[in-house]
């Protein structure tokens, strides 16, 4: 019965294909600048990935965007146009810091959150109890909300952003505190939104997550936008570095001109290399003094690219 | 089907309904608040039992026992009809007649307790004395004054060869007023005093409540979410109302409760009077409080977590505070002067209204007056709500508040 429901709260849910753009927005708090100039893109139907050490200016942006906080300079477009009040409403936000009424039943409350944004009751109670059961809340729903864990407590916290098929959805560190299962349950129900065209807005300091999940990335540091891109993309701006497993000690490398050793460790070094002709002659060079048992190019991983990028 | 941008959502029902399902939250949640219910649970009691008390205190018949000498007919009947008082008139006693043989056996019956009191004839032959083992009780005293008054005026008048009814024929005398029921100044100390407790518990409690309720969603963060969904004008309505609905059900409660006790108190005859100075202070009440309840909802938004809420209601509680204590306590001038200043007025008009002081028109211009405040406060109170709700880390003060919102 609640998957029949679920089918037909979907198939009523409008496609959405508007992106959000952040055009130069700025904030500042007396003379610190929190947020400084960042512009980027949330493609429509894509996960994009707000990365950044605490005090980058991710929540700051995101309070922005949500028009919780007003902006110093710059604008926030939606669809093309300037973002208003009644997009706003349609957005789904996870505030960084969670909390719900504490002593309120999490159906009570959700289904209250649900009616503000001008979901009639009845609807929001089947998609709140249908979205309880996904995440494994069924039975919770008649409990008031300090009952429960801190996990379950997110989940419910993230039910309150999902319900109404929004437009656009902003989560300010959305997998903090899940356990693995749970975050691929949260994945799950991400991508249904992002099927339908709605941009996807998170923020985690978790890289390996970010990397595995993110189709797009931009990377905050002191305010101000580092990189912004594809993983892959932005792997490829990142310095590729070379592995040489040789048969005899590595050592030689170093007087190679164009090559930069990392590390050497007996027959086999991670270099960086200047440019593919530095690649033929390292090869030569290797070949002349006897066997070569590798010569692979190292992709940097996501958190090596964040740590260049934010040094 | 609605427009495709705006999905299943109409756009315009959203804002428009919005305060009404925050208003209903406010006053779901707090009427099934188990320490709400028990506190109102106890007020309604304690209200009833101070009715009950009055009208028992009212009521009681006191007892005495008194010493007559034996075969005296006239001190026996003194005795037997003094207790007896007219309908309606509280006061009367019940008085037992103890015959005594002599002088000696009506002192042992005195110093034995076995009566409170001695009624023998005085020893010069002209009148009669009361004996106590110390000053005869007052009430006795007064009724037997008038019952051996009128054993002598009766036996007086048969030996005359009339009677009492002859002599005081047509010359009653009863009171009357043009401007309604006299109020006994003892019962309107008691009616200014439940006022002002009224207007205090109401506006301290439902007050603390909306405070309460949004710092709770400011320090939980749960403002973000709904500033983004909801105008915030909205939410602050709702509140407003909310608790303004809560805060004025309870006072109609309680003021019902009260009438319907005294009711059955002695004092009933007042009730007309009584029930349209409540109606006054439930109107002014109501005005009131909504004034009051937009600058509590400030008080929530300047502080930052829970624990600051102590610092800033302060302000609010003084003020509270200081009308109750004022209210109750004033008379003449001053009581005409709060009788016009909000929201000392809510308490102070209504209790002239009961005195019978006040010309028809002064509670119309004194509510048209805190009318005056409440929009006074309910605009600056938006301004200050807005300017403060989204602003994070530590105590705000008004001015930044009003500052922000600009």
């Amino acid at each position: 019965m609640t998957s029949l429901t679920t089918t037909a709260t979907r198939e009523r849910a409008p496609r959405a294909d508007a992106a959000l753009e952040v055009r130069g927005l700025t904030r500042t708090f007396g003379d610190l600048v929190a947020v400084d100039d960042v512009s980027f893109t949330a493609p429509p139907g894509l996960l994009t990935g707000f990365v950044g050490g605490n005090g980058a200016g991710k929540t700051t942006t995101m309070r922005m965007i949500m028009g919780v906080l007003a902006a110093t300079r710059g604008e926030v477009a939606f669809g093309g146009a300037p973002v208003t009040r009644a997009d706003r409403r349609e957005f789904g936000y996870m505030p960084e810091e969670r909390g719900l009424y504490p002593k309120q039943a999490v159906l009570d409350q959700l289904v209250y959150l649900a009616r503000l944004r001008g979901i009639p009751a009845a609807t929001a109670r089947t998609e709140v109890l249908d979205h309880l059961d996904r995440l494994g809340l069924a039975g919770r729903a008649k409990d008031h909300v300090e009952k429960l864990s801190l996990g379950n407590q997110q989940r419910v916290q993230i039910i309150a952003a999902l319900m109404g098929s929004p437009r656009m959805l902003v989560l300010d560190e959305p997998f903090s505190g899940l356990d693995p299962a749970a975050v691929d349950g949260m994945v799950d129900l991400l991508a249904e939104h992002t099927a339908r065209g709605v941009p996807v807005l998170f923020s985690s300091h978790q890289l390996d997550l970010v990397e595995r999940l993110c189709e797009r990335l931009v990377i905050l540091s002191g305010g101000r936008v580092m990189a912004d891109g594809t993983p892959a993309a932005l792997q490829e701006t990142g310095t590729v570095r070379h592995r040489l497993v040789t048969d005899g000690d590595a050592g030689w490398v170093r007087g190679v001109p164009g090559v930069h050793a990392v590390d050497v460790d007996g027959p086999a070094a991670l270099l960086e290399l200047a440019d593919d002709a530095t690649v033929q002659r390292l090869l030569a060079a290797a070949l002349e003094r006897g066997g070569v048992r590798e010569l692979t190019p190292v992709r940097p991983t996501l958190a090596q690219i964040y740590r260049e990028v934010t040094a | 089907m609605s427009t495709p941008t705006t999905g299943h959502r109409p756009d315009g029902e959203a804002a428009r309904g919005a305060w009404l399902v925050v208003m209903n939250r406010e006053i779901v949640v707090r009427a099934l608040n188990k320490t709400f219910l028990v506190g109102l649970a106890v007020s309604v009691a304690i209200i009833a039992a101070l009715a009950a008390f009055f009208a028992w205190q009212n009521s009681k018949t006191d007892e005495f026992t008194v010493a007559v000498p034996a075969g005296d007919a006239v001190a026996a009947a003194a005795v037997a009809t003094a207790g007896v008082v007219p309908e309606g008139q509280g006061g009367g006693a019940e008085l037992t007649a103890v015959e005594v043989a002599d002088d000696a056996a009506a002192r042992t019956a005195l110093t034995d307790g076995d009566a409170d009191a001695w009624l023998h004839p005085a020893d010069d032959g002209d009148g009669w004395v009361l004996t106590g083992e110390a000053d005869p009780d007052g009430t006795l005293t007064r009724l037997l004054t008038v019952g051996i008054e009128q054993q002598t005026l009766a036996s007086n008048a048969e030996a005359a060869g009339t009677s009492v009814e002859e002599l005081t024929a047509g010359g009653g005398l009863t009171t009357d007023r043009l401007d309604g029921d006299a109020v006994d100044p003892q019962v309107l100390f008691f009616a200014s005093f439940g006022l002002a407790l009224l207007f205090f518990m109401g506006a301290l409690g439902s007050g603390q409540m909306i405070a309460g309720s949004v710092v709770e969603e400011k320090q939980s963060r749960l403002v973000e979410i709904m500033a983004t969904a909801v105008p915030l004008r909205h939410l602050l309505a709702g509140k407003i109302l909310g608790s303004s609905v809560v805060a004025l059900a309870q006072n109609v409660l309680f003021a019902a409760v009260g009438l319907v006790a005294l009711s059955f108190t002695p004092v009933a005859s007042i009730l007309p009077a009584l029930s349209t100075s409540l109606v006054w202070f439930v109107l002014f009440f109501a005005v009131g409080f909504l004034g009051l309840a937009a600058l509590y909802a400030v008080a929530g938004a300047l502080a930052s977590r829970a624990e600051d809420l102590q610092h800033t209601t302060t302000p609010m509680t003084m003020a509270v505070m200081g009308i109750y204590f004022l209210t109750f306590s004033a008379s003449g001038t001053l009581a005409t002067v709060l009788s016009y200043v909000p929201v000392a007025n809510v308490v102070a008009m209504p209790v002239r209204v009961l005195s019978g002081d006040a010309a028809w028109w002064e509670p119309i211009v004194s509510l048209a007056i805190l009318a005056g405040f409440t929009v006074l406060a309910l605009l600056v109170g938006e301004r200050a709500y807005r300017g403060a709700l989204l602003q994070t880390g530590g105590r705000l003060s008004w001015r930044r508040a009003l500052a922000t919102a600009a």
